[in-house]
């Protein structure tokens, strides 16, 4: 072991940073980038979730206890008649109502009351605070007006999923489409980054070949791979994990397709930016981490701080988790608009990403 | 076509950033010949090959390649370019790798000629990563001809291999003359420019003279190539 021999390995590897601004910008810009955005998630005034009061209570104990949750700081109220409440989980304004049936000040009085709580189920971590609000609210009621015990028990009703879903079946649907999203990007924009540094893109660039054949034909390429690839994920998910899935398999497999096509192209427009397959893979973080918090797989993105709402809404990845949590937890069809809006937010990003490959590729080489 | 010239250089000038890699040069190649591009290294002879072919834009000067004013797509099919390095796809085989170039030439039929012509053939289920660097150039060569192109740009094709194969490189590109291929051949070894009908010598981004060898020799003064292209040199720069 000579100490000697140690150092300069140590000190080629730092000369070697010095001169790849890049990568040392990524190294240290990343993980604040990142960190800061993970700390507004949690920390930052988030949003607090919609709630429908509908009351229906004759006695006095629904208002008073209707008047505690608006006080509420867990939830956000609103009144809404009880017959509207499952249109309102459906267009997504609501994330829950609760109903105060007629004879709920009785049910006080007999010491169980049992108020309805609908949830929209299709999210987990929005219904917690629901549950939260509706029992300090009814603690406070009980003890002022009551002035006695008055033991709790919600009749809880999903629209969506519901007691049967465990976390994998809520975040499965999302991380079938991540996965083959994240990999595919991650393939592609190596493997472009290959045909520059070997000098083939050269060869390609002097040949009849048109920049839009190039990017085709690498999309294509590719899209061959990550299908196969979107199939197997999707056959795992449901028949070894057994993923609940209430919609269409091919609509899923569909989704999934779009979602590669995009990678795909989203890799062949950032390798233009790298310059080795190091500065590459530094865009997996910043590329890929801020999506993946962004895009309402872990928090939903109605809870989050407005500002980053407004990312949340503008990232594609956002439009193709919620899609594919509207086909596998909701059981969306074509007919839904908000899976055709996916759908068409998650095509249109590919799209783009082809014309900016494509443009791309004629500035750096023509 | 207003002329016999494969490739016509017009007081052409390109610069990146700062660096002015070529400041007025205009050459000229004749159809069927064999033209030497010599000089040293970063004296402009890539850029120049990369001008010819649309690769690049002249920010002064025209380039017109086989009648066709550059950049020009339509006319990159009668272009064959061999890079510096062998630019090829180390996972594919030799034969994959050709019928790859072969394909988006639209020249398919070709693939057994090329490989035979590189004395390739015997070996074209070799893959390429596994082959010695002497193998891939002739590879790449085979990758360059395959569509039979009539102006064939080699960079540098005999850096890094011995001298037997580099002999039978030259016989390569004589047959190919002989059958009416331009060729442009880039080199900084002085011995090769024997070997070509016409030399252009390039130093600092500017063609220094250009002729026959013997006329460069008489330029120079000098019967040895090598000193010739010193003197030559040498008198520009004072």
């Amino acid at each position: 072991m000579s100490g000697h021999r140690v150092r300069a390995i140590t000190r080629r590897l730092l000369q070697g940073f010095r001169r790849d601004r890049r990568t040392l910008a990524l190294l240290f810009v990343a993980p604040i980038v990142i960190l800061a955005l993970l700390g507004y998630l949690m920390r930052g005034s988030s949003t607090v979730p919609s709630v429908g009061i509908a009351n229906e209570d004759s006695g006095p104990v629904g208002a008073s206890v209707a008047g505690q949750l608006r006080s509420s700081d867990l939830i956000e109220t609103t009144d809404i008649m009880a017959s509207d409440g499952e249109a309102r989980l459906k267009d997504g304004s609501l994330v829950a109502y609760i109903v105060f049936p007629s004879d709920f000040s009785q049910q006080a009085a007999a010491g169980n009351v049992s108020p309805e709580v609908h949830l929209e189920g299709s999210q987990p971590g929005e219904d917690s605070p629901v549950i939260q609000a509706l029992q300090k609210a009814l603690t406070t009621v009980a003890s002022q007006v009551a002035g006695r015990n008055v033991s709790f028990q919600p009749r809880v009703e999903y629209l969506y999923g519901g007691p049967d879903y465990d976390t994998l079946d809520y975040f499965g649907a999302a991380f079938v489409g991540l996965i083959v999203f994240f990999l595919v990007f991650v393939i592609t924009i190596v493997s472009f980054l290959n045909e520059r540094s070997q000098g083939t893109l050269e060869r390609l660039m002097a040949s009849p070949l048109r920049r839009g054949e190039i990017v085709l034909g690498y999309m294509l390429g590719f899209t061959v791979l990550a299908l196969i690839q979107a199939a197997e994920v999707l056959v795992f998910a449901l028949a070894v994990l057994q993923i609940q899935n209430q919609g269409n398999v091919l609509l899923i497999f569909g989704m999934e397709a779009l979602m590669a096509i995009a990678a795909v192209n989203l890799g062949i427009f950032l390798s233009m930016f790298a310059r080795s397959e190091f500065q590459a893979v530094q865009f997996i973080p910043l590329v890929i981490v801020p999506q993946f918090l962004l895009s309402g797989i872990l928090f939903p993105v109605s809870s989050e701080p407005q500002a980053l709402q407004y990312i949340s809404n503008v990232l594609p990845l956002t439009y193709a988790v919620n899609g594919m949590r509207d086909i596998m937890v909701k059981g969306a069809d074509l007919t839904w608009p908000s899976l055709q809006l996916d759908l068409a937010v998650v095509a249109a990003f590919g799209i783009v990403l082809i014309a900016a490959g494509t443009a791309t590729l004629r500035r750096r080489l023509a | 076509m207003t002329d016999a010239y494969a490739v016509n250089l017009e007081d052409v000038s390109k610069a990146f950033g700062a660096v002015k890699a070529l400041n007025g040069v205009t050459l000229r190649v004749r159809q069927g010949e064999i033209y030497g591009l010599l000089g040293p290294n970063g004296s402009g002879k890539t850029t120049l090959i990369r001008l010819i072919c649309g690769l690049l834009e002249a920010h002064a000067g025209t380039v017109t390649v086989l009648g066709q004013k550059m950049p020009n797509v339509g006319v990159l099919r009668h272009i064959g370019y061999m890079t510096q390095a062998a630019a090829l796809y180390p996972a594919l085989s030799v034969e994959e790798n050709v019928r790859f170039f072969a394909a988006i030439n639209g020249a398919e039929a070709g693939v057994k000629d090329a490989l035979e012509l590189v004395q390739l053939w015997d070996r074209r289920g070799s893959v390429v990563s596994t082959l010695s660097g002497g193998l891939r150039q002739r590879c790449s060569l085979a990758c360059a001809l395959v569509h039979r192109p009539e102006l064939l740009l080699l960079d540098e094709p005999t850096v890094g291999i011995d001298p037997q194969l580099r002999v039978q490189f030259w016989e390569f590109f004589r047959r190919m003359a002989a059958d009416g291929t331009t060729l442009i051949v880039s080199s900084h070894v002085m011995d090769e420019a024997d070997r070509c009908q016409r030399l252009g010598l390039v130093q600092y981004g500017r063609l220094l003279a250009e002729g026959t060898p013997a006329e460069i020799r008489s330029q120079g003064g000098s019967q040895n190539l090598e000193e010739a292209f010193l003197a030559l040199a040498g008198r520009r720069e004072s």
